[in-house]
């Protein structure tokens, strides 16, 4: 089990104004199309569920969560960067 | 509640922030027309719901703003009469699941008109399941369907409250249906419901408008737009109820409704935040500020609006976007209180963070003091938290947890207590005060101790000012710790602290006077009366009630009164029955009936109703006591539990039960630092059960080792005489009763008397000599006669003996027939002849009357002390007169005296406790020791 602080991205349908936004202070936000890209480091799951609750109350919709993988330092197996998909 | 909006009593205010805060508005969810501007009727919805409700749980599913509570609300308000509705509204992060279940239960009082919803007060004790039973079985008695609402059930993040709610759906009557909503599924298991076809859902998917509904919404909001418009407005919101409502409110009146609509379909931003910040635009610079301002707090009236925006006018404001239907909602009938949805006050709160963040500690700061001053200790807190100040918020927490701790906020202040950041308690001394608080409501005595030295370790570096507040609090917390281990040696070292009547000049110190002696003396009451002091008890108890029903602590009242019922030199047994049905009947008037609090009381009341002989009626007493016990317990109260159950059982010649509740009360008090009180009745009778199993030795070895003080007492020599006759030595048995019957060793009441008598015939007649035995009988009928002392002839199995003593040697025939009859097993329908000839022909039931006959008593209190009605009583005193051939109640009397059915000494039972000689014995009592509970002994 990975403990300590990994890096998210979570998309979500829509274009977060400044308002909005303001609610995630631990991440930065990219647009992607009619999609919004908040990034940031989450230091545990339940910073995670934090974020997810937020996007809750404010009523936004949630895409998908995706936890990319700190890199990997030495040997590693191909990819240095695997990412694992959650489908929300 | 006046109609002026900024006026307001305190107790006004309290009451109604209660109800707020708790989300109860049972009564009045939405006052008409308020949820009907604007709203559609949604009429396939409806219903939908009129249908679900048939069934047994709806649940209504579906993220922030899908109009899942104006649906509920459009609903309630078509109200019919064929149902009545329970509304409850979760408040946000409702961490205590005592405080959302007493919401449940006075949503459904109200609902159903049972009693006056008088504010709950909850004692700290909890029992969920309990809870969760009496609730069931409320709406089992609602013949009517009761529809329970339960509104944002998502916020209820108390553990168990899951179980505790699965637990309220299976057992829920078939009138009463429950209906959930939530923004996200909930985690009870409603498999088995959907299985059963018992569920109906309703999801986003139903929720959403459609087209057509999107044009009558729009519509219905005096907006004129195309269909393609509206089309357009349905796609960009899909439907989202929330969505359209704003979109509605920025259209109305607007310029240009078509540019509107263009620039909202053609813009990506999410929907929510864009509406939004539309509508806030389009409001004028007051409401904009009121919004933003208040959005900090949970509830706002219009004199907190002002106080946090800075200017006048809010309840105007206030009731006007209500009008408007603009998120906002009031709360209770007069509409004073206000809530804001949640989406809107979420975008609120972040907008004034990012726009005005150096303003939003002050309003912290602002929103605290006015609920400090308003008495909502909480929210002040939790205002003074979220303002940083956290020396302050400290401060605060500490000199108001007994106030939140005896108004049953222990889950609160738990809560408060954990948003502190760590390591604040090092800075924050005052905290452990607090924390001990917890830790005593969880009965963690050596940790609760640790943290009052903490407390204690810092009172030098408080600030002088705050010394003594400081030094009383702690001594106060003392006490608790040394009544829950009956620790009175500890308990005297605090006195001093708080005995003298608080004279400070500040209004502060003597409101923490007020508060705090309430709890000292109750706390000190108890502790003296379990460790025997039976006077002081009796004055610091009577004094902590009647100061705690001055200054409103409902709690110490009743925990007061529930020890005051103790029979004792002081307080007739008749007295302290009514002091038990008086505590009992205060804590039904809080719902409290079922809890620990009042368990003392039962107990004694079982207790003395056993004593009297009215096993079956004790019986009833004791199951409730120990109902009522459950969950929590003092070891003290426990001993008497068990000792009453013990005397049952012996009654009922059940002597290894009866064995198995003394051995338990032993095993109590010996938990205990001081001498419990009852304690040589429990060696007494342990010894005495022991030697009538047939195992004396066993008997012997329980009376080996015993506290000197304890030794020497009576209750201790008759337990030898018991073991002596089982032994199968009478001589030795006179020889142990000796000290008692002789009035030369101490006794704890007179009851032991009776016992000790009894034994010394039973003695006798072993030995053969029938007249020694019938005097002895003779004795015990007479000193059990003032109070009716009947368990002792059974405890003794005493049949036999009474069976010898020739009847027209008594004087208390009445009596003997009374226990007789009872001891055979009441056979009351063919009184043999000969007993039939002797006792006039008086039935036992008439004969329990006449008995009563010599006394001030009247008709209604005879029937009460018989627990019959009073018509029942008329007809037996008909028949006395009648079969006495007496005319009236003292012919009566003097004819059943000519009979030998009545003694000739008259006793009263309700004059003064001053007592009349009974019998040919004088009780002397010791002045060290243990007084006598028995009034009937001479002073």
């Amino acid at each position: 089990m990975h403990a300590g602080p990994d890096l998210y991205s979570i998309r979500i349908d829509g274009r977060l104004g400044i308002t909005a936004l303001s609610a995630f202070p631990a991440m930065v936000h990219h647009v992607d199309g009619r999609e919004t890209v908040l990034t940031g480091l989450l230091k545990d799951r339940s910073a995670l569920f934090g974020v997810l609750a937020e996007v809750e109350a404010l009523g936004l919709e949630l895409i998908e969560i995706r936890r990319i993988r700190p890199e990997r330092r030495s040997g590693g197996r191909g990819d240095d960067r695997s990412a694992d998909l959650w489908w929300g | 509640m006046t109609s002026s909006p900024e006026v307001y009593t305190v107790g006004d205010v309290r009451e109604l922030v209660n109800t707020v805060r708790n989300g109860r508005n049972g009564d009045l969810i939405a006052p008409a027309g308020s949820a009907g501007q604007g709203l559609l009727r949604r009429e396939d919805l409806l219903a939908t719901l009129d249908h679900a409700v048939a069934g047994r749980v709806t649940i209504i599913s579906a993220p922030p703003g899908s109009g899942k509570t104006s649906l509920l609300r459009t609903w309630v308000e078509r109200s019919r009469d064929d149902r009545r509705v329970a509304f409850v509204s979760v408040p946000r992060d409702e961490r205590d699941a005592q405080q959302f279940w007493l919401a449940v239960l006075d949503a459904i009082r109200r609902a159903t008109g049972t009693s006056p919803p008088a504010i709950q007060t909850s004692p700290p004790a909890f029992d969920a399941d309990a809870m969760v039973d009496r609730i069931a079985s409320e709406l089992a008695e609602e013949p009517k369907l009761l529809v329970l609402i339960i509104d944002d059930l998502h916020e209820l993040s108390a553990p168990d409250a899951a179980a505790q709610l699965e637990r309220l759906l299976a057992h829920l009557p078939s009138s009463a249906c429950v209906v959930l909503s939530t923004r996200r599924d909930p985690r009870i298991r409603l498999h088995q419901l959907r299985l059963a076809g018992e569920l109906t859902e309703i999801r986003a998917a139903e929720l959403r408008f459609s087209e057509r509904e999107t044009r009558a919404l729009v519509e219905a909001s005096g907006v004129r737009l195309s269909d393609r418009e509206a089309a357009a407005l349905h796609q960009r919101t899909e439907g989202w109820a929330a969505g359209l409502r704003l979109a509605a409110l920025s259209l109305r009146g607007h310029a240009d409704p078509e540019r509107f609509v263009a620039e909202f379909s053609g813009s990506d931003t999410t929907v929510g935040e864009y509406l939004i910040a539309e509508m806030l635009e389009r409001q004028p610079d007051d409401v904009q500020s009121l919004l933003l301002r208040t959005s900090i707090v949970d509830r706002v009236n219009g004199e907190l609006g002002n106080l946090l925006a800075g200017h006048l006018g809010s309840e105007r404001i206030l009731l006007e976007l209500e009008d408007a239907n603009a998120f906002v909602v009031s709360l209770d009938a007069q509409r004073t209180w206000f809530r804001y949805h949640q989406l809107l006050s979420d975008f609120l709160r972040l907008e004034l963070r990012r726009t005005a963040a150096d303003e939003v500690p002050d309003l912290h700061r602002r929103a605290a003091a006015w609920f400090l001053q308003r008495g909502h200790l909480v929210e002040a807190v939790q205002h003074t938290q979220a303002a940083g100040d956290w020396s302050e918020a400290a401060r605060m927490l500490a000199d108001h947890i007994f106030t939140l701790a005896m108004e049953g906020h222990a889950a609160r202040i738990e809560t408060l207590l954990a948003s502190f950041p760590q390591g604040v308690s090092a800075e924050q001394p005052e905290l452990a005060l607090a924390f001990a608080v917890t830790e005593l409501l969880q009965g963690r005595l050596d940790e609760a101790a640790a943290q009052l030295r903490l407390a204690e370790s810092h009172i030098e570096n408080t600030a002088p000012e705050r010394r003594y507040r400081l030094t009383v609090a702690i001594a106060a917390l003392r006490l608790e710790h040394a009544r829950r281990s009956v620790n009175l040696s500890d308990l005297l070292e605090q006195i001093g602290v708080l005995a003298a009547p608080v004279t400070g000049e500040s209004t502060e110190q003597i409101e923490l006077g007020g508060e705090l002696r309430g709890v000292a003396l109750m706390n000190l009451g108890i502790t003296e009366l379990w460790s025997g002091r039976l006077a002081e008890a009796e004055r610091h108890l009577l004094e902590g009630a009647t100061l705690a029903e001055r200054i409103g602590q409902p709690y110490v009242e009743v925990t007061c009164r529930a020890h005051l019922g103790f029979p004792s030199k002081l307080c007739s047994f008749a007295t302290a029955r009514e002091r038990c049905r008086e505590a009992i009947a205060l804590a039904e008037q809080h719902g409290w009936e079922a809890l620990p609090v009042i368990a003392p009381a039962l107990a004694t009341l079982a207790g003395t109703t056993i004593w009297m002989g009215e096993f079956a009626e004790g019986e009833r007493w004791l199951r409730r006591a120990w109902k009522a016990a459950e969950g929590d317990f003092e070891p003290a109260s426990a001993v008497l539990l068990h000792v009453a159950t013990g005397m049952l059982h012996s009654a009922g010649q059940q002597n290894q039960l009866a064995l198995a509740e003394f051995e338990a009360a032993d095993q109590m008090q010996s938990i205990l630092m001081g001498e419990h009180v009852l304690a040589p009745q429990v060696s007494g009778w342990l010894a005495a059960t022991h030697a009538r199993l047939g195992t004396p030795d066993k008997a012997h070895a329980s009376l080996t080792g015993l506290p000197a003080e304890r030794a020497r007492m009576g209750e201790i020599d008759n337990a030898r005489a018991v073991i002596c006759l089982v032994e199968g030595d009478p001589t030795a048995a006179l020889e142990a009763l000796r000290g008692v019957l002789e009035a030369t060793a101490p006794v704890m009441h007179s009851f032991t008397l009776v016992e000790a008598d009894l034994l010394a015939g039973q003695a006798y007649l072993e030995l053969g000599d029938r007249r020694a035995a019938g005097a002895a009988v003779e004795a015990a009928l007479a000193s059990a006669e003032p109070d009716r002392l009947i368990l002792p002839f059974a405890m003794t199995g005493s049949l036999r003996l009474l069976e010898v003593l020739p009847r027209h040697q008594t004087a208390h025939g009445a009596l003997l027939f009374e226990i007789v009859d009872l001891l055979r097993g009441g056979s009351a329908t063919n009184p043999d002849t000969e007993r039939s000839r002797e006792s006039a022909g008086l039935s036992p039931s008439e004969l329990r009357v006449l008995r009563y006959l010599p006394t001030n008593l009247t008709r209604s209190e005879i029937a009460q002390e018989l627990y019959l009605s009073v018509n029942t009583v008329n007809t037996h005193l008909r028949n006395i007169y009648s079969k006495l051939g007496a005319r009236d109640r003292s012919a009566a009397v003097q004819r059943a005296r000519r009979l030998r059915l009545l003694s000739a000494a008259p006793f009263s039972r309700l004059q003064n406790d001053r007592a009349t000689a009974v019998g040919a014995r004088a009780i002397v009592v010791p002045p060290k020791t243990i007084t006598t509970f028995r009034r009937c002994s001479v002073t």
